[in-house]
């Protein structure tokens, strides 16, 4: 269960305040879909749930542990988080080693991470760019790698920020029918931010509306 | 007088003044009326006081370090702190050590001064110095590009965090390797993002006609050559005194 309790937060920088007391509670064995406005702050929260941001006031509790002290290794090992950009998240030299990377970190026996990373890069249809320079995909493709190396980590919650922009008809229901194993057979948390009413009412089973 | 209804080229050159002044200047005293000058602009440019200190604050911890280090590197001159027979701090050391904060801060201060203005103002001032507009523009879009890319890095960074890469807790050795990493996906961002830019720019006639006109001009009203005459007789002034206080 990952809690938000009485968040507040504003940009420093512009002084533009997204949350003043904000509170809502994200189950596991569920997916939950997100929505809102361009602007809403959507990305803001999914942020400040992973770390990256941190509230002015308030917590964020993730299975009873606050991670107002946890740095973002510890809050990784809890939480996948895919950002909205793939840009940003892709820093290996090739498709394979930006799977691989977070199960070498994890000190998997290499037949294992072989084995995970080769399933997650098929899972994905990524196995025929196996050797390529990641920035060199399509936009759905780095979507794709994107989410394929942070599933393969198996964290417990996974916050996606809109991870079907780009993706074609096929890769979308792909993905939803991933995620929907992922909830059954783990009983994995998901928070899902999406504009596709089609996607969110097909696989979520419950629905937040960000307000301005 | 309000800094934000200032020309801009006076702007520029009261930090070129401050700044040139600054970097000549030998002594403290000097030094010090320089320190008061840019202090006393800013004030009565209706900055309060809190936003300078909420904007110098994080290069402040660099300005102590220099003098930390200059006090103890520099070994000339007769002991100031001296630990039984070691000598911690000398004069000579501790004087350099002053000198070079007070003339960075005055920089800084000076640059702030700058920092109330927009960008396009600078750039219309720069291109009326003769500066040709290309490269005024490029120097101006490298300035908006570096806080894009730092938050970029950041991103980069907080991904690779939270896909379970130490930095924080790693060696010296683990965290130049893991540093290194990042800065690929960046460059190679910063490069493809320059490249769309630029053709951006093409198609919207950028360079399409040698002769640039502007909508708005620049004209410097009667209160700003005043500020400016103002400024140059303070800052020459100064330096007179300071040299003929250096001869006698
Ligand atoms: N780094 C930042 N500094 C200052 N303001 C920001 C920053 N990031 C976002 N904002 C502002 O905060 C508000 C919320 O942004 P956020 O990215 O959370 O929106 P969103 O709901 O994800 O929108 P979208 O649907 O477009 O992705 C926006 O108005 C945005 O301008
Ligand atoms: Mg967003």
């Amino acid at each position: 269960m990952i809690e938000v309790n009485n968040v507040a937060f504003t940009y420093p920088h512009t002084k533009k305040q997204i949350f003043s007391n904000y509170s809502i509670v994200f189950e596991r064995n569920e997916i939950t879909a997100v929505t809102g406005n361009n602007g809403a702050g959507k990305t803001t929260l999914s942020k400040l749930l992973v770390g990256i941001l941190r509230p002015d006031a308030g917590s964020i509790v993730i299975d009873g542990a606050d991670i107002g002290r946890m740095d973002l290794c510890a809050i990784g090992k809890k939480v996948g988080y895919v950002f909205q950009n793939p840009d940003r998240q892709l820093f290996n030299d090739t498709v394979y080693n930006e799977v691989a990377f977070g199960l070498y970190i994890m000190k998997l026996p290499n037949d294992e991470i072989e084995q995970k990373a080769s399933h997650y890069l098929s899972l994905f249809g990524l196995t025929q760019y196996r050797d390529a320079f990641p920035g060199k995909l399509s936009h759905g493709e780095k979507q794709r790698l994107a989410l394929a190396a942070v599933l393969a980590l198996g964290a417990d919650y996974l916050v996606l920020d809109e991870p079907t922009t780009g993706l074609d008809i096929r890769r979308q229901r792909e993905l939803g029918n991933l995620l929907e194993n992922l909830r059954s057979g783990h009983g994995c948390g998901i928070i899902l931010i999406t504009h596709s009413n089609e996607f969110s009412s097909c696989y979520a089973s419950k629905r937040v509306v960000i307000a301005q | 007088m309000n800094l934000a209804r200032l020309d801009p080229r006076v702007k520029l050159l009261i930090l070129a003044g401050l700044s040139t002044a600054a970097l000549v200047s030998r002594s403290y005293t000097t030094l010090l009326a320089l320190l008061a000058i840019s202090l006393i602009i800013l004030l009565a440019g209706s900055i309060a006081p809190i936003t300078i200190w909420m904007k110098l604050r994080g290069l402040f911890s660099l300005i102590v370090a220099l003098f930390v280090l200059q006090c103890l590197f520099n070994r000339s001159g007769e002991p100031l702190l001296a630990f039984t027979k070691f000598t911690l701090i000398t004069q000579a050391g501790f004087k350099t050590a002053a000198a070079i904060s007070l003339r960075l801060l005055v920089i800084l201060l000076a640059a702030l001064i700058v920092t109330t203005g927009e960008a396009r103002d600078y750039l219309l001032s720069l291109t009326t110095m003769k500066v040709p507009y290309e490269v005024a523009f490029m120097v101006l879009t490298a300035l908006r590009f570096l806080p894009m890319m730092r938050e970029e890095a950041q991103d980069v960074l907080c991904a690779a965090q939270l896909r379970g890469l130490q930095i924080k807790k790693a060696g010296l050795k683990r965290q130049v390797g893991a540093y290194s990493k990042i800065i690929i996906p960046i460059v190679a961002g910063a490069v493809r993002r320059a490249e769309d830019f630029s053709i951006a720019m093409e198609a919207r006639g950028f360079r399409a006609h040698p002769q640039r006109t502007t909508m708005r001009k620049l004209r410097m009203r009667a209160s700003d050559w005043l500020y400016l005459a103002v400024f140059c007789a303070i800052i020459s002034s100064i330096e007179a005194i300071a040299a003929i206080a250096a001869f006698t």
